[in-house]
């Protein structure tokens, strides 16, 4: 067959587009050189080699095509709907418009760091950090309320930056900062040296598999100054290219990245969404939403796109909404407009960066949830929305529950509204704590008599004694004595949880400690030091009985003391026991994979 | 057409099988003759209703019409064949070697693209079929480079790209010839190892690599049959600068480790066959942390004539114009970054970014572009559109020894 060398490239390229049967105005077979019956395959054969060699013959004779040296749009549109008040076009850089880095005044900063959105609260921690270091304005009484606030913060989400500037407060909030940085220091180098252990071929051990959860959450939540040995350990797990972490743990390392913001993570999560299915690509999208990268938004926007499993969806919707890309809300919001919706917390949490003013209504129903897990995270989405017509609603609820941590959710959301509406410039709305606060608990049954308190006191300080001088069981006996002899008196229950806990007997101490909360819980949330202890031996236990295999008693023990008001604990201890109970949860659920 | 003919195919299809539990008939496709032309006539029911088209792109030509007829002729026809007893086409035909099915199978793929035309091919049944039959022809599990192809060709009919479908058909019929030689060549028994390994009997040509320091500097997760079926790793020896390829298909092993990692490779096999050549790593050691000086030697082995550069991807592709997807180190004598970033060798070529593909790489990169930070060395899968050769990053390293993955 004899091609006609001076075809036009082009008419042959129109048959190959457009097709070479029944067209018959693209018919090649002359311009081939091929006879008019000529079978169509050997026609196929004849057109796509000359348009091929074509083809590569044009290779490299123009050095650039405009085309190709078009800059990327930076990003690309969405149907994000501009919210118009001061919060909505706060952003957190740049010189232009209204931005976090140009505000002054403290309490604008503190407001926002109440009421904004996650980056909107880093830039303002940020900026804060930056007024915090000329210490002639640490004697401003705004800078003072400043450090009060930071001091007493308690946000999850913000606890590696919280932890950067406490480290450079003065006074004892400075001083524990700097010493829990200290200890990740230590946790660091020794991590550093078991990884490279691993893969010298020293140890089969992952070195994150026998990290307690609260140390594997205080090493991960200052991941950006981790060295790259150890975040190239970390990617590898993500990507599951380490050849020994189970399934289960891989997705357990991701969660714990949660709030991660270091770069380097980002190509092995977005490796995950690409070739992943179900839980672990709605970790990944979770990490990624947070992650301030370009490469996260067309990576999350190509798998929402691709995806059809809820779990996936809403994750991915949720993180997409984080970046300002609203494409998941109209499905978020039907779904929890259905009588029944699928995956009601995984929805909720999502609405924390979708939601608006319009959806407080879908939010707020869910406060009466039988789960108290749902009606929390409700009132966490409420705080985020921040529409003052919640204000009733969530009061209602205050008063009505009985579940402490549901309160303490309210509390927060409470707090939060009022900021954003006093950023908005709205009437700032008139919380009566007094009202809503803990009302004292009447008192059961007579008051203790004179000698049994007396008793009492002898038989704690006994106990004490006894502590001191490393008699543990003499000592419990003692507290037993003491807490036998007055009905509602905590202190001898607390002494003994305490005892169990610092020796790592977190069985025996939940015993003691469960009996301090039903008698003073009031006392344990709000002492930071018994809190921790406390939410550290449910944690640890749990962890044991995971190990055992038993599932369903680590399930009731998470969500047992999830139940309680933990602000005080330390923030690796939250999230610790919260991503336990997201685990576990899943675990009673069954997981959901999907076709990736 | 009649609506009558159509009602009494639809019924005709819904009643096959149905009736003895053998399965429902979803699809039909039968090769029709008219007037002295065959096309391949697809009848497909779907949500009920039945679409009809021709492998000449018609959805009521004389070919149509004469499959619907022949369907609804054998509604009258009766079946004395007891169930169970029907004999299979394979049977009935004279036997074929798979070498040769499978070249059957690429020729009917490539004529089916081509009567109904690229702009319609992701949409045609006739090419859903010719697909289906050449995986069911193919050597099970689907061989990667075989997968590859189909993942590559897919994507080049989603995005109606006709040069690279192009490509892809003329590097499928290249196979097709190959599997028909009695003796092939060794250039072409090279082709049909790359494309679906080696065949039993045959001596594979393989290359094999003592002590060497290899760099990984990028992966990806690429389309065969299924989305993200094939993990791909990008290995570059720190001595000669040459590029290798770690394919993995998903649940299979290969080399652990992140991505970057220095890998000191004790024993490797490098296959022979399309740019970057393929290499199983046999005997290795992973280092997680690479040190700064391979950095350095890879921007020391990194290409520095982008015309070099042009030339070769050119020559890879044309010897292998469906599996090759070059990999390039490139060190730029200079770059601009003004608006748009471009590369220039020290004789004034320029290259520049693929936009087209991974949009996140190449927003990150403009990214640390803005922040002043010049790369030193680039590494990418090159592409191109049409005329002008362009690099889709994957990892970029600085002259102060530090490395990106982007």
């Amino acid at each position: 067959m004899a091609h006609n060398s001076d075809t036009d490239s082009d008419t042959l390229e129109l048959c190959l587009r457009e097709g070479i049967a029944g067209n018959e105005y693209a018919d090649p077979r002359e311009a081939l050189g091929c006879d008019t019956d000529t079978d169509d395959a050997e026609v196929a054969r004849a057109l796509v080699r000359i348009v091929a060699a074509h083809d590569l013959a044009q290779i490299g004779i123009q050095s650039v095509q405009p085309e190709a040296a078009r800059h990327p749009s930076v990003r690309p549109p969405t149907e994000v709907t501009a919210d118009p008040s001061f919060l909505g076009r706060l952003s957190t850089t740049g010189d232009e418009g209204i931005s976090v880095e140009r505000i002054d005044d403290v309490s604008t900063l503190l407001a926002v760091l109440r009421a904004g959105s996650r980056r909107q609260r880093r830039a303002a921690l940020a900026r804060l950090r930056e007024r915090l270091v000329d210490r002639r304005l640490r004697q401003s009484d705004e800078v003072r309320k400043a450090v009060q606030t930071i001091s007493k913060l308690r946000d999850v989400e913000l606890g590696y930056e919280l932890a950067q500037l406490r480290a450079e407060l003065p006074g004892a909030p400075g001083r524990a900062a700097r010493q829990e940085h200290e200890q990740w220091k230590r946790l660091a180098q020794r991590t550093q040296f078991e990884i490279r252990a691993f893969w010298d071929g020293q140890s089969s051990v992952d070195a994150f598999r026998g990290l307690p959860g609260d140390q594997r959450a205080l090493l991960l939540m200052r991941v950006s100054e981790l060295s790259d040995l150890v975040v190239h350990h970390i990617t590898a797990i993500i990507e599951g290219s380490d050849g020994c972490v189970p399934l289960e743990s891989r997705i357990g390392l991701i969660t714990s990245l949660r709030y991660a913001r270091d770069p380097r993570l980002v190509p092995a999560l977005v490796a995950v969404l690409e070739a992943e299915r179900g839980e672990l690509v709605a970790s990944a999208a979770r990490v990624l939403g947070g992650m301030d990268d370009a490469r996260a938004q067309p990576a999350l926007a190509e798998r929402f796109e691709r995806s059809f499993v809820a779990e996936e969806r809403i994750a991915l919707a949720g993180a997409l909404g984080m970046h300002g890309d609203l494409r998941g809300l109209s499905e978020l919001r039907s779904s929890l407009g259905e009588d029944h919706p699928k995956l009601p917390l995984q929805a909720l949490e999502a609405m924390e960066s979708l939601g608006s003013p319009d959806s407080t209504d879908l939010v707020t129903k869910f406060l009466d949830h039988a789960d108290a897990s749902v009606a929390i995270q409700a009132a966490r989405t409420c705080a985020r929305i921040g529409d003052g017509r919640a204000l009733d609603e969530l009061t209602d609820r205050y008063n009505a529950t009985a579940v402490p941590a549901l309160r303490a959710a309210i509390e927060d959301a409470l707090s939060a509204i009022e900021a954003r509406m006093e950023l908005r410039g709205e009437e700032a709305a008139t919380i009566d704590w007094s009202e809503v606060g803990n009302k004292p608990v009447p008192r059961k049954g007579p008051r203790d008599s004179l000698p049994a308190i007396t008793l009492g006191w002898r038989d704690y300080f006994m106990g004490r004694l006894w502590l001191l001088l490393g008699r543990v069981t003499w000592a419990i006996a003692r507290f037993e004595s003491a807490a036998a002899r007055r009905d509602d008196w905590a202190a001898p229950l607390i002494g003994i949880g305490m005892a169990f806990a610092r020796r790592e007997q977190y069985a025996l101490s939940l015993p003691a400690f469960r009996r301090a909360i039903e008698v003073d819980r009031l006392r344990i949330e709000r002492n930071p030091i018994l809190v921790r202890a406390m939410a550290k031996a449910f944690l640890h236990r749990a962890e044991q009985v995971e190990r055992e295999g038993r599932d369903d008693v680590a399930r009731g023990l998470v969500g047992e003391v999830l139940t309680l008001d933990l602000r005080r604990a330390p923030g690796t201890v939250r999230f610790e026991l919260k991503r336990k109970h997201d685990v576990l949860r899943r675990g009673e659920q069954g997981n959901v994979d999907s076709a990736a | 057409m009649s609506t009558r003919l159509r009602d009494a195919a639809i019924r005709h299809l819904r009643s096959l099988g149905a009736a003895t539990g053998e399965g429902a008939v979803r699809r039909l496709t039968m090769d029709i003759e008219v007037e002295g032309r065959v096309e391949m006539v697809t009848l497909s029911l779907r949500d009920g209703e039945l679409q009809c088209v021709s492998s000449d792109a018609r959805n009521d030509g004389p070919h149509v019409l004469a499959a619907l007829q022949f369907v609804t002729g054998m509604e009258t026809r009766e079946d004395s064949s007891p169930p169970g007893s029907l004999v299979s086409i394979a049977a009935q035909s004279p036997e074929k070697s798979p070498a040769s099915e499978l070249a059957d199978a690429l020729d009917d793929l490539l004529t089916a693209i081509t009567r109904i035309g690229v702009d319609k091919a992701q949409h045609a049944p006739s090419v859903d079929a010719a697909l289906e039959r050449l995986t069911g022809v193919a050597p099970k599990p689907t061989p990667s480079g075989l997968g590859r192809f189909i993942g590559r060709l897919q994507q080049a009919i989603r995005s109606a790209d006709l040069r690279r479908v192009a490509r892809l058909l003329e590097g499928a019929s290249q196979l097709a010839d190959a599997l028909r030689a009695v003796t092939p060549a060794p250039e072409a028994e090279q082709r049909i190892g790359a494309w679906l390994g080696a065949r039993p009997g045959s001596k594979p040509e393989v290359e094999l690599l003592y002590d060497r320091t290899m760099v990984e500097v990028g992966r990806e997760w690429l389309p065969g049959t299924e989305r993200a079926s094939l993990e791909r790793r990008y290995l570059i020896d720190t001595h000669s600068g040459s590029i290798y390829r770690e394919d993995r298909l998903r649940n299979a092993n290969a080399s652990l480790g992140p991505c970057p990692r220095q890998v000191q490779v004790g024993l490797a096999e490098v296959e022979a066959g399309p740019n970057p050549r393929r290499i199983r790593v046999l005997q290795y050691e992973v280092e997680p942390d690479v040190p700064a000086e391979s950095w350095d030697r890879l921007h020391q082995v990194a290409s520095q004539s982008f015309v070099e550069v042009t030339e070769e991807y050119r020559r890879t592709l044309q010897a292998s114009p469906s599996l090759s997807e070059p990999f390039a180190l490139i060190a730029p004598f200079r770059i601009e970054r003004n608006d748009v970033f471009k590369a220039f060798d020290a004789e004034g070529h320029q290259l520049v970014l693929d936009r087209s593909e991974r949009r996140g790489a190449v927003l990150a990169f403009y990214e640390l572009l803005a922040q002043g930070i010049e790369p030193s060395w680039l590494a990418g899968r090159l592409t191109d559109s049409g005329t002008t050769v362009c690099l889709s990053p994957f990892a970029m390293g600085t002259f102060d020894g530090k490395y990106t993955r982007l």
